[in-house]
């Protein structure tokens, strides 16, 4: 309770920043083509100095190519860009002073140790002798890396690795940080370690511009998300924002050992069947989504499917940015 | 700042890949090991002599030449010699192919050059191991080449001592010679001086008796002269006084007559005119007045009598007439006969720089697979480098860094021409210490190839790392282009094994330069400027390889 407070308090302070201060990262009408094919359509969005904003989408749908553009690395054919008040089409060398950048793939050097490999980077950032080792033992500090940064990186967990890439773009305190999907296949601890660093260097000013398809992790460390698909920006705001303004409703998940058959809700005004699937894993039961109208429904739905079935589990859940990313981006796999 | 940043970062690297230090230190010495073991027929031997022939022996002669030959066949590290007691024996050897040679010397074969006939060996081979055949061959006749010029060198020498010693006696010759050429210039000296004294003497004993006879002559006619004189006078008195009175009587006979004939004129009166002239009476010559006037001449006498007298000279005091003998120092040259049986040899020479005749057969090896192992070293190091930075995302997180991109290709490829040329300079000291290649007359000339070749391996690699998509990709590809560099370039084998049009296609490879100029300084023993040219051409190649590679590369980025 008394985090979920001083979020708030720190989420208003951040609202604020956000009106008063220049943004650090500005995107304006930014169109960017990969192999002549367009990528992105005029996106528009800006990050404020001591933000974490979240960068959504469904495969394809433009997060690299937008993290690729912040960080010089592709061009991009029109749009007025800035980072850190730099413009990014005339001012490459200083975006790049102020960007820390933390790849999707783990981009350190498996054979050097995560030491080596910090004061390698912080070096290329700028940084000199003492001060770049002084950097890199703080990064390594903050992603819980310290006792073991002398080890090769090659002998790390995925989790430790992800850690070192994070800290490797952490290095010499960067008014920007542009995170591509950078939790991938962490364990929970990692992620909790991971997530409490970003917060870190945001509470000390730094903008984050945060790639992931982790809908509750975008919610729980993300300030604002803007989601993308096609090319273009379809939501922008707060996770709260963005749910309450698609207007989704409660609903709740019916694990069963069988499926249930069909019609077995008929008849129940305010619940209706969403979807209905296998279980993920071996002996992991059928699934079967029920939109709630009413919060009361909700006993009445779990008596109706222990009629039809046996029920293993039965959650409530309130709409969250998962649903909301569902419905604005559909169910369709995209490759 | 950053580049020496990024080249130790790449050196750390490496040094942690231990399959990249095997490949690029121990796998050469392993292929050069083997390979120089293997491929030492080719140049007939190595120095450890682990790659010797057996080669067995018949010696049925029994005598010191085919000792000597034997001796001299054992001395040749590439040949194991071997006696074995027959022909049937040495037969089988060659025919169960335990030897690929055996050597026969027939009984006789001594007596018959010492008769000065000729004579054979014989040679047993197995023509299937040809080079074997060849390089025994080679020794056998080296051998009989080495005994010979042992024997010619032999009967030289005894003809040298015996022209010395000619040449001492015609010293001494001369010497006698010379002494008594100055004795005799002695005596003829000596003879010259008593004849001159003697010739004195008997001048001076002439001188003094034609004086004395000279007076005496003298005095004897001074009285006879005195004598003759009043002599003389008193008959000249005599015939003067009756010559005068007939000439005065003369004188008045005229005066009579004139005073008669002036008389006769005077009476004649009218008819004077008419009386012829008389006769006149002649003048007395006034020759004859004078004569009858003056005192009777004087009766001179010569003033000096000419008196020759010549003594003979005594024949004993005569100088002695020595005969004219010519005492010149003879020719003391002998001349330099040459020694008989001398034959016409073949002498090899190494044409350039002085050096043997015959390689160590690890002197192309350790260039040549070093080279080999540079290349795919360079190619591995580079071109999988730079695609494990691209797949590791290194190669982005750099670019997005405010670091100049080039540095980073710049880095990397400046750290491994470091390795390179250390990994080259390490395998041509273990290539001396372990096969005692030579370095030639100027090992630091070395580095020239070296960093000639390096440097085109280098931006080889690049060129790979352009073109090729994927780690996979790369093997195929640059091994495919490095073993055909490496071996059509001489690398593995001698280049002059290919045939003209490959050592044609060869030159447009940099391994070829890169092994010519190691040739020459290592097995040509030439200097350092030999390696201009190759070197040259390398650092040519080498600027090529970068700007495509460089070209290639920055496509495949901007494709990203």
């Amino acid at each position: 309770m008394l985090a979920q407070g001083y979020r708030r308090i720190a989420a208003r302070a951040l609202c604020l920043r956000r009106v008063t201060a220049s943004p650090a990262i500005s995107v304006s009408r930014l169109v960017a083509d990969r192999e002549r094919r367009p990528v992105l359509e005029e996106i528009s969005f800006d990050v404020a100095p001591g933000e974490i904003v979240g960068l959504l989408g469904p495969n394809g749908a433009g997060k690299t190519t937008t993290l690729g553009v912040l960080s010089t690395l592709l061009p991009y054919r029109t749009g007025d860009v800035r980072i850190a008040g730099h413009d990014l089409r005339t001012e490459k060398r200083a975006v790049r002073a102020a960007i820390g950048r933390v790849p999707q793939e783990i981009a350190v050097y498996p054979r050097l140790s995560a030491r080596e490999n910090a004061v390698f980077f912080a070096r290329l950032s700028g940084l000199r002798g003492a001060a770049a080792r002084r950097a890199a033992a703080g990064a390594l500090e903050q992603v819980g890396l310290a006792q073991r940064a002398d080890e090769a990186a090659s002998t790390y967990s995925g989790g430790m690795q992800r850690r070192l890439n994070l800290a490797c773009g952490l290095l010499g305190t960067p008014q920007v940080v542009l995170l591509d999907e950078p939790t991938v296949g962490v364990d929970p601890q990692s992620l909790e370690r991971i997530g409490a660093a970003l917060r870190a260097h945001a509470a000390r000013g730094a903008a984050l511009l945060y790639s992931t398809h982790h809908m509750k992790e975008a919610e729980q460390l993300c300030d604002r998300v803007v989601l993308i698909d096609h090319g273009r920006v379809i939501a922008l705001g707060t996770p709260r924002e963005i749910v309450a303004r698609l207007g989704l409703g409660l609903s709740a998940d019916v694990v069963t050992e069988a499926p249930l058959p069909e019609g077995w809700l008929d008849g129940l005004d305010g619940a209706r069947v969403l979807e209905a699937h296998e279980g993920g894993d071996d002996d992991a039961g059928w699934v079967v989504r029920v939109s709630l109208a009413e919060h009361g429904l909700a006993a009445r739905v779990l008596q109706r499917a222990e009629t039809h079935g046996a029920v293993r589990e039965f959650h409530v859940q309130r709409p969250s940015l998962h649903d909301a990313f569902l419905a604005l981006t559909g169910r369709a796999i995209r490759d | 700042m950053s580049l020496a940043v990024i080249i130790v970062k790449d050196l750390r690297l490496l040094l942690r890949d231990r399959v990249a230090l095997i490949f690029m230190s121990l796998a050469p010495i392993v292929v050069i090991s083997v390979a120089g073991f293997s491929l030492a027929s080719l140049y007939g031997s190595d120095p450890t002599g682990l790659t010797a022939y057996d080669l067995p022996i018949v010696d049925e002669d029994g005598g010191e030449l085919a000792r000597q030959i034997t001796e001299q066949l054992a001395t040749e590290k590439s040949v194991r010699v071997r006696r074995v007691e027959s022909r049937a024996e040495a037969e089988r050897l060659v025919a169960s192919k335990a030897a690929g040679s055996a050597l026969v010397i027939p009984a006789g074969t001594a007596d018959a050059l010492a008769a000065g006939r000729p004579a054979r060996v014989l040679l047993y081979t197995d023509p299937v191991k040809y080079l074997e055949r060849l390089n025994v061959r080679l020794r056998v006749l080296q051998a009989r080449d080495a005994l010979a010029d042992a024997e010619r060198a032999r009967v030289a020498d005894t003809l040298e001592r015996q022209r010395e010693s000619l040449r001492a006696d015609l010293e001494r010759l001369a010497a006698a010679i010379r002494d008594a050429r100055a004795e005799l210039d002695a005596a003829r000296r000596e003879s010259g001086e008593l004849s001159a004294r003697t010739t004195r003497a008997f001048d001076a004993e002439a001188a003094r008796l034609r004086k004395d006879v000279e007076a005496q002559i003298d005095a004897q006619l001074r009285t006879l002269s005195t004598r003759l004189e009043s002599t003389f006078a008193a008959r000249v008195e005599e015939l003067r006084a009756p010559a005068r009175d007939y000439l005065d009587a003369l004188a008045q006979t005229r005066r009579d007559f004139e005073k008669w004939f002036a008389d006769l004129q005077r009476l004649a009166a009218r008819r004077a005119d008419q009386i012829p002239p008389p006769p006149m009476l002649p003048e007395p010559p006034p020759e004859l007045v004078s004569a009858l006037e003056g005192a009777p001449p004087r009766i001179e006498l010569p003033a000096r009598l000419e008196i020759r007298i010549e003594p003979r000279a005594p024949r004993a005091i005569a100088a002695p007439s020595l005969p004219d003998i010519d005492l010149a120092v003879p020719n003391l040259e002998v001349p330099e006969l040459p020694p008989p049986g001398t034959a016409l040899g073949v002498e090899e020479v190494a044409v350039g720089g002085g050096g043997a005749t015959t390689i160590n057969t690890f002197d192309q090896n350790v260039p040549g697979f070093s080279v080999t192992f540079l290349m795919l070293g360079m190619l591995l190091g580079v071109s999988l480098g730079l695609l494990d930075e691209h797949e590791w995302g290194t190669f982005d997180r750099i670019r997005a860094l405010p670091v100049p991109a080039r540095n980073v290709l710049i880095g990397k490829l400046l750290s491994r021409f470091v390795v390179g040329t250390a990994q080259m300079i390490a395998l041509f000291a273990v290539g001396y210490v372990l096969f005692r290649v030579s370095l030639g007359p100027q090992p630091w000339a070395l580095l020239l190839p070296i960093g000639g070749i390096v440097f085109a391996g280098t931006a080889f690699g690049l060129i790979i790392a352009g073109l090729a998509r994927s780690r996979d990709a790369v093997l195929p590809l640059g091994a495919i282009v490095i073993v055909s560099m490496a071996a059509i370039g001489g690398c593995w084998w001698p280049i002059d094994l290919e045939p003209r049009w490959m050592r044609t296609v060869a030159l447009a490879f940099p391994t070829t330069w890169a092994m010519e100029a190691f040739n020459d300084l290592m097995i040509r023993l030439r200097g350092v400027e030999a390696t201009f040219k190759p070197t040259a051409v390398l650092v040519a190649y080498g600027l090529a390889y970068l700007v495509i590679g460089l070209a290639l590369f920055r496509r495949r980025v901007a494709r990203r």
